[in-house]
């Protein structure tokens, strides 16, 4: 199926183009099945083409041409060829069947929670684009594609986010999510604008051969790294960009599931994992990129501690999960970052679709009005349960073994970086469980709410079952397979490094020697291989069954309710440290200065322009001609025109006195006068 | 054939000027037939047009002065062909924008139609002193086409328009007879190629300062840009988009054509300082158009930035930058044009341009927020519609060459973005301003002269490989002389 | 007959002409004296070719020329006079004196 591979993110664009063009705006439309149909070709497709991963496929890349233009390489002049097409390797292949399947489960539970909403077809035509952008990136072959469905991804969570835009909430996030991404694009931007300048194409598999060739100095890796990075922290929310996640919660729930918390936000940290080669020339970077993401994963943890909104809430520990992603990147983690983006997709959505599931039932998003819920919604909370202890890390939830990968290879990149990460992922269990036990046990604290609440319909709790099942088999199922699946890509001039095979050595022409001979002996590698990397020690590893309990143990004695005496004593014991954290770490309001600060340059720009380009510069320049002109005016009005009106008089008066001779007005007068005086002047021309 | 495309337009200006003034319809209609016989010669001609090759097609010559050796001669190449099919395009969309004109019908459709002639002519002259009186020709109409039919400040506009574009081109005039009394007694721009670049440094210099004097004028670049908000916002809505679809071009078109390939030595000499204008354009003119209140000013602040990105291609001295300026030039023209008509839309409704002033218009114009949104998403450069594809391949030119210009240059693409998106939230997002009730939706008219461009957008940015295998070539050999 | 003769003629032609154009009161009679003008200028044009270019040919063309230009001078000056007798109602040239300074 792999030829067909291209159809994946193309059924779900036309999808989305049919129903936006041939559907009508009707609360009740069938329209979305057309989606969700779509949804579930292409992840049977997907599918399929995981399988061929799984069977031992080797990396798939087919071009076509695109469009060509006219360019400048070393001197030359000369059109070039940009192709367009589809490079999918293992990694690629498992990110597009989460998405897939993510995207048709969010589409049917939407079917449910959207049902009367007065935009109801738009909603699934801007979800089917996302997923056909998201696809599309992963899948490109090309880099330049890559940045366009990156920024297209960008436009549905603007419009996303922004779906109700009748009030004033969701058009300012909005508006803060597409700039703050915007901010991080122009990082990924430049490094784009470098990788052609320097490479020349903008061929995922060429540039890979390129830089594993070492042709890259390392100074310049290190700048196109820093920029990869910053336009992943951005999508990815990491610090100091993630301040537009938490907002971005005021989309439709569900779309906040897909978008903002499974796959788009994913992207950042896949695009790094995709020019992984790039980052590996430039070993700051990547120690930078560990550190940013661990960074983040604390400072989004412990925002996370003090949210009572159950979707904030979510959106923190999201921003902390991508965090620790793009930790395990940095620490040289590839392929933990890659398992624990696919099992936090899974385990995320699920947390999201269920508190859609909460938020429907009880009409608020304040866990504080919650409380007691597990009776009424009884699908919802044994399945969020489920989701809770995979994010939280218990042993045999597929959270687990992605976290203890990630965890191991932050042991082996640096300790303290790892008793960090290990206190964050203890403030995620205690988080999650917060949550849980804050909304569906103890007393209800809201009777109307409670009263009032049920639980969802079928279309809404399918799914949540049905995402319950990879919440819980992905980390065990893949815990096998992932090193084959996904093996890190190495660079060859680094011989230390040399002995696994790059994930792009069979699509690229011309290998070299090193390759060659590198492949040989990477087959019994694998084997192998995995037993030593990606595990922690046994004594760490025990630890953490420990340690993870211990934190949801006291999550529960804190918070099991009906009354909190002891969190309320710690809060207001701590409340400093609350402020800071309720107050976002202040990052907010650090951007709202510099957003300010920006307003106050362009005034100040446009006050420059209109009073001393426009008004000096240009009408200053007319005022001195004006005044030249005055000037010139005077002088010619006493000079030249005197001498002018002086003849002009004589003349006059000459004629005035001459016209006292005929009587006033008479033609034949004149007429007569005229022919004496030719008369006159022919005879003394004639007769000279 | 390249004749029948320039002088239909007067033709049909003349034929309205023998009308009699009360038959509007028949004005129209005359106006659209002469605007049409140019469009469809100049789409008719893309069978004949041969994309693979460099040189000038379609070349005419017939001597007209032969004391002063001035020559009628036109031609056109991948460099002026697709700016020809702009012009020529934008002219019709321009038109039906012009059917809600009701003053002085007569004398509007007359003036419009020179100005079209003027336009065209300034792409397809191969004689300078023909181009000349071609450059000068859009003046008078654009003069009186603002100045007649434009807001409340419309004289002040229209004078300070046609002074300013005078005093550039003057400066250009002096430019011209260097050249010739230095070559040879010549005006034929393709003659002075192959004499001009063999003229010492010095002189090319002077010339190249002369001339672009007066192509900054019209391009507009820093600092000489100020007549272009004032002109933009007087102007009735279809000569903004006129002005800014195709004025503009010439600037940039002259650029690439005169001081680039008469006098390499000059422009050799002038690319940091170039660099440095196209920077300032972009960053320095995003950042005011930031600061505006005034839609249509906004729009005109963001032509500024666009055109520094025409500039910023061309500065690179690369085909990938030259292919991104004359690609730019061509979606911005698509691109403002759309902005403008749009702007002119909510105009008609709302006799105020003023971005607060509204709130919400989404809920109750729907098909208008929608165009809208396309057309801003592509002008600040979304991939995937068509500004991203010239601006990207402007920035891919100038990379290599000015690494840092193009870094604080990316400032300018996020300032864009900023204005554009707060636009858009105050007019139509947000709770409705219960003031704008009454408020309509698009016209049939409107539409049939926004969706085109629209779908242009989409075109150019999906797939834009038609219009560059038009120019490829040509910018390829242009470069590789 | 000599060259003189045909002076002599047109020149009486034309001093007639003159002298009606400058005595006439009645505009058409002014008009019909412009035409003597004209047939003056016509006969000498004939005689010098005659005389001075035998064969040639411009002489009597201009003369010819001459002929359609009167033609088209006294429409002219018809539709004016007749213009001018709507409004004014005379044909009298002393009573026009719009021109007067």
């Amino acid at each position: 199926m792999l030829e067909h591979a291209y159809l994946i993110p193309l059924i779900p664009f036309a999808a989305s183009l049919i129903m936006f063009f041939g559907a009508k705006e009707d609360p009740h439309s069938p329209a979305p099945w057309i989606g969700v149909g779509a949804m579930l070709i292409s992840l049977g497709l997907s599918v399929s083409v995981l399988l061929a991963f799984l069977g031992g496929a080797a990396t798939y890349e087919r071009n076509w041409h695109w469009f060509s233009f006219a360019t400048t390489m070393g001197g030359k002049h000369f059109v070039h060829d940009m192709p367009i097409g589809v490079l999918i390797d293992g990694g690629a292949a498992l990110v597009s069947v989460v998405v897939c399947f993510v995207s048709s489960l969010v589409q049917i539970y939407s079917i449910a929670y959207m049902h009367d909403d007065k935009r109801y077809k738009r909603y699934f035509c801007f979800v089917s684009f996302f997923t056909a952008a998201m696809l599309g990136l992963v899948l490109s072959s090309n880099l330049l594609v890559t940045f366009a469905c990156w920024e297209l991804m960008g436009l549905t969570s603007y419009l996303l986010i922004g779906f109700w835009f009748e009030r004033e909430g969701p058009c300012e996030a909005q508006k803060k999510a597409f700039m703050t991404t915007k901010l991080g694009d122009s990082g990924l931007y430049l490094a784009l604008l470098f990788l052609y300048s320097l490479a020349g194409s903008f061929q995922i598999s060429q540039l890979g051969q390129f830089f594993s060739m070492g042709y890259a100095p390392a100074a310049v890796a290190a700048v196109i790294a820093l920029g990869i990075l910053v336009g992943a922290a951005g999508k990815s929310a990491q610090f100091p960009l993630f301040i537009w996640l938490p907002d971005a919660m005021q989309g439709p729930t569900p779309g906040s599931a897909l978008i903002h918390a499974a796959t788009m936000v994913a992207a950042g940290i896949y695009v790094v994992a995709r020019l992984y080669f790039v980052f590996l020339a430039a070993p700051d970077v990547m120690a930078l990129a560990a550190w940013v993401g661990c960074i983040t994963a604390f400072m989004a943890a412990a925002m996370a501690l003090v949210s009572y909104d159950i979707k904030g809430v979510l959106a923190f520990s999201t921003i902390s999960q991508l965090g620790f992603m793009m930790c395990a990147l940095g620490a040289g983690g590839y392929t933990a970052a890659l398992f624990h983006l696919t099992t936090h997709a899974f385990f995320k959505a699920l947390l999201f679709l269920g508190a859609g599931c909460v938020i429907h039932a009880v009409h608020t998003n304040d866990m504080r009005e919650m409380g007691g819920l597990w009776t009424k919604l009884p699908v919802t909370f044994w399945t969020m349960l489920a989701a809770c202890c995979a994010i939280a890390g218990l042993p045999l939830f597929s959270g687990s073994y992605s976290k203890d990968m990630i965890l191991a290879y932050v042991w082996e990149f640096s300790k303290p970086m790892f008793w960090v990460m290990l206190g964050t992922a203890l403030m995620t269990a205690f988080y999650m469980f917060r949550l849980i036990f804050l909304t569906f046990t103890g007393k209800d604290r809201d009777h109307e709410k409670f009263h009032h609440a049920h639980e969802a319909p079928g279309l809404m709790t399918v799914p949540l079952v049905l995402l319950v099942i990879p919440t819980i088999v992905s980390g065990l199922a893949l815990n096998g397979v992932i090193f084959k699946l996904a093996p890190k890509p190495v660079l060859h001039f680094q011989t230390a490094a040399a002995h696994e095979v790059p994930a792009d050595a069979h699509a690229a022409p011309a290998p070299a020697p090193a390759e060659a001979h590198a492949e040989a002996p990477a087959a019994q590698h694998h084997g192998d291989e995995h037993h030593q990397e990606g595990h922690l020690p046994p004594f760490l590893h025990y630890l953490l069954w420990v340690l993870v309990p211990a934190s949801i143990a006291f999550s529960f004695f804190l918070y099991r309710g009906p009354k909190y005496p002891v969190a309320d004593a710690l809060k207001s014991a701590l409340a400093p440290a609350f402020t800071l954290l309720e107050r976002r770490w202040y990052m907010d309001d650090l951007f709202n200065v510099l957003v300010r600060v920006s307003d106050r340059v362009a005034a100040l720009c446009f006050w420059v322009d209109a009073n001393v380009v426009d008004r000096v510069f240009v009408d200053g320049w007319g005022l001195v001609m004006r005044v030249f002109a005055h000037l010139s005016d005077l002088f010619d009005a006493l000079f030249v025109d005197r001498t002018v009106d002086g003849f002009g008089g004589l003349t006059n008066d000459v004629g005035v006195g001459l016209r006292s001779f005929v009587k006033d007005g008479q033609v034949q007068e004149y007429l007569m006068y005229a022919a004496i005086a030719f008369s006159l002047a022919a005879t003394l021309i004639l007769t000279r | 054939m390249l004749s029948l495309i320039i002088w239909a337009p007067l033709v049909g200006a003349l034929i309205v000027l023998c009308l009699p003034k009360e038959k509007v319809t028949a004005i129209q209609a005359v106006s659209f037939i002469a605007a049409g016989v140019s469009l469809v010669a100049s789409l008719v001609m893309l069978r004949a047009f041969d994309a693979d090759s460099a040189a000038m097609q379609f070349v005419e010559r017939l001597p007209w002065i032969p004391s002063l050796n001035v020559n009628y001669s036109l031609g056109a190449d991948g460099l002026s062909y697709p700016l020809v099919l702009l012009t020529t395009f934008m002219c019709v969309i321009a038109l039906v924008g012009s059917l809600g004109i009701e003053k002085r019908v007569k004398e509007y459709f007359f003036w419009f139609l020179v100005l079209e002639t003027g336009m065209l002519g300034v792409f397809v002259a191969l004689d300078f002193i023909l181009f000349y009186v071609f450059w000068e020709l859009t003046l008078v109409p654009m003069y009186f086409l603002i100045g007649v039919w434009g807001g409340p400040k419309r004289e002040f506009a229209a004078i300070k328009f046609f002074l300013y574009t005078l005093t550039g081109s003057v400066f250009m005039f002096l430019g011209l007879l260097a050249m010739y009394f230095k070559g040879g007694n010549t005006f034929d721009i393709l003659q002075l190629m192959q004499l001009g670049p063999t003229w010492e440094p010095r002189f090319q210099i002077l010339v190249f300062l002369a001339l672009y004097l007066g192509l900054a004028v019209k391009i507009p670049a820093a600092p000489f840009h100020t007549w272009l908000p004032l002109a933009h916002v007087e102007a009735p809505t279809p000569i903004s988009v006129i002005l800014a679809a195709v004025l503009l071009k010439m600037g940039v078109y002259g650029l690439l054509r005169f001081c680039y390939q008469i006098l390499p030595g000059g422009f050799q000499w002038f690319l940091p300082y170039l660099v440095l204008i196209a920077v300032i354009n972009i960053v320095y003119g995003a950042l005011c158009a930031m600061a505006q209140t005034d839609m249509k000013k906004m729009v005109a602040y963001s032509s500024v930035n666009h055109m520094g990105y025409c500039l910023l291609g061309i500065a690179g001295m690369s085909a990938a930058g030259f292919t991104g300026a004359v690609f730019q030039m061509v979606t911005h023209g698509i691109i403002t044009g759309a902005l403008f008509l749009l702007v002119g839309v909510v105009y008609d409704r709302a006799h105020t341009r003023d971005i607060s002033a509204f709130g919400g218009l989404a809920l109750k114009t729907p098909v208008y927020a929608g165009l809208m949104f396309l057309t801003c998403f592509a002008s600040l450069g979304l991939p995937g519609l068509a500004g991203f594809v010239g601006e990207f391949m402007c920035f891919l030119g100038a990379f290599p060459m000015w690494k840092w210009h193009a870094a604080v240059s990316v400032l300018g693409i996020i300032a864009t973005a900023a204005f554009f998106l707060r636009m858009m939230q105050k007019v139509f997002l947000g709770t409705f301003n219960e003031k704008w009730a009454g408020i309509e939706d698009m016209t049939v008219r409107e539409l049939v002269s926004v969706v085109p461009l629209a779908v242009l957008t989409v075109w150019f940015g999906v797939y834009p490989t038609w219009p560059l295998s038009l120019m490829n070539k040509t910018i390829a050999a242009m470069l590789g002389k | 007959m000599t060259l003189a003769h045909y002076l002599a003629v047109g020149s009486g032609l034309f001093l007639i002409g003159v002298f009606g154009a400058l005595t006439r009161r009645n505009i058409i009679g002014i008009l019909m004296s412009v035409e003597l003008m004209f047939n003056a200028a016509n006969i000498n044009l004939a005689a010098f070719d005659r005389f001075l270019h035998p064969g040639g040919v411009a002489g009597q063309s201009l003369a010819l020329f001459v002929i359609a230009v009167a033609a088209a001078e006294v429409v002219v000056g018809l539709a004016l006079l007749l213009a001018i007798y709507r409004n004014a109602d005379t044909v009298y040239a002393e009573d026009f004196n719009l021109l007067k300074g």
